[in-house]
């Protein structure tokens, strides 16, 4: 992107009542806040954001860990293979697996254990697994 | 179809158990958690009736045969298909010629169990004997050969429920979901029964305050206890009558003995008190020399915790229902 194409897109920004915007080019990606016609433009870190970011399939109560047990399915930092459970929803009397959809590290997750989740809140960020 | 790999002895194929056949003489054997092997069948949209694997000693290991569902419950054994963890008490898919380990049960956990249950899709395949599947020990029929399984016998499922099966779909065990403690310990609600009274108010008062161990004398026949000695205020004999599981009896030596599944149908001692269908799941869970607790309850709280347990098994079957339906 071209500093005078951002400039551009910033005055456009200006004038609506957009208050966030993200633009994503090859190489770059900006997030572009507009408040009261001061647009701010700054630049999103790709290193930081994961590959992946398992989403509740379902709404319900997301657990860390199987109400039997004490240990979570899937702390930070463990490798996990497709399939596997990272964690469950809760609703009713029914427990519903959230499960990696590839061969993954478990970065972090992203709500609480114990707390109730919508259809496709973000819950579990994997990052690709090493292939060494 | 699945065959067994394992040596480990005592294993038993369990229905619901053998009703109505008192009167011959049969006792009703049947699974020691009935709860667990309900859910279990509900998991696979199974029919109430089907029978199912009790495992009372690990590790436990089959191998799958053909492809086939299957769910686990009952006690938490850390089990695994080809080496990928299974969690307890949810539904899993085996490929043929897969091997299903049960490690030991988790004692330290939130639940400790002794008993796990494998459930099949479709029911494991012997014939009903006297209206059960049940492996009827003492009149040795009933399940495979009316006997306990063994390394190299092969078990079939009946025909599976064609559809709706849904990987890794589990139950909140209802140990959490209706838990009973009293001071950190399993507790059990009991009838008072017809012997009562010829015990000390001593006694009586401590068979509710102390604690029970659960001995090594303990089976799917009865569970023998160990607290402070029962005593009655007379020597009391009788004559031979019937009893039922749960029924508690008190020999002699005032160390009282709980019928489980595979009582016989008659007994001479005197019966101190009667433990509610509703909880005689729990006390089968119950690891020998863990404590356990009794709570004195009357007919109409015996019936309304029954109510409570067919309402928790009613809500698994609609919720299990409504998502296997999707």
């Amino acid at each position: 992107m071209h500093a005078d194409d951002i400039r551009r897109i910033a005055a456009w920004l200006a004038a609506t009542d957009i208050g966030l915007l993200e633009l994503r080019g090859p190489g770059t990606a900006l997030r572009l806040r507009q408040d009261g016609g001061d647009v701010a433009v700054e630049e999103i870190t790709e290193a930081a954001q994961p590959a992946l970011v398992v989403q509740a399939p379902s709404v319900g109560v997301f657990l860390h860990r199987h109400p039997l047990r004490t240990n979570d399915l899937a702390p930070p930092g463990s490798t996990v293979a497709a399939g596997q459970v990272l964690g469950l929803l809760q609703t009713g009397p029914l427990l519903l697996p959230v499960t990696a959809p590839a061969d993954a590290v478990v970065h972090e997750l992203r709500v609480a254990h114990g707390t109730a989740v919508g259809y496709g809140t973000p819950l579990v960020a994997l990052l690709p697994s090493n292939p060494n | 179809m699945i065959e067994l790999l394992s040596t480990s002895a005592l294993a038993t194929v369990q229905d619901l158990g053998r009703e109505g056949a008192l009167r011959w003489g049969v006792g009703t054997a049947g699974a020691m958690d009935p709860l667990a092997l309900a859910a279990g069948n509900i998991l696979l949209g199974n029919a109430d009736d089907a029978a199912a694997i009790e495992v009372p000693v690990f590790p436990f290991r089959v191998r799958f045969a053909a492809d086939c569902d299957f769910a686990l419950t009952g006690a938490d054994v850390d089990a695994r298909l080809d080496g990928r963890a299974v969690l307890p008490w949810t539904a899993a898919q085996a490929c043929a010629g897969q091997e299903l380990v049960l490690g030991l049960p988790h004692r330290g956990a939130t639940w400790p169990a002794s008993r796990a249950y494998l459930c099949l899709a479709g029911g494991v395949d012997v014939p009903a004997v006297l209206g059960s599947r049940s492996t009827q020990l003492r009149g040795a029929f009933g399940g495979l050969e009316g006997r306990p399984l063994r390394q190299g016998d092969a078990l079939r499922a009946g025909a599976a429920p064609n559809e709706g099966f849904v990987e890794g779909l589990g139950l909140v065990p209802p140990a959490l979901a209706l838990p009973q403690q009293r001071d950190g310990l399993p507790a059990l609600r009991v009838l008072p029964a017809a012997e009562y009274l010829a015990y000390t108010e001593a006694s009586r008062a401590a068979f509710w305050a102390e604690p029970w161990k659960i001995t090594a004398q303990s089976d799917r026949y009865g569970y023998r206890l160990e607290g402070r000695p029962l005593e009655a205020v007379a020597t009391i004999e009788m004559r031979s009558h019937g009893i039922v599981p749960g029924v508690i009896q008190v020999p002699p030596g005032g160390q009282p003995i709980v019928q489980m599944r595979d009582a016989q149908p008659s007994g001479g001692y005197p019966k101190l008190g009667t433990v509610i269908e509703a909880d005689l799941w729990r006390l089968g869970q119950a690891p020998i020399g863990s404590r356990v607790r009794f709570i004195e309850c009357d007919w109409d709280a015996a019936l309304a915790a029954l109510d409570e347990m067919q309402h928790w098994l009613a809500e698994a079957r609609r919720w299990v229902g409504l998502h296997r339906a999707r």
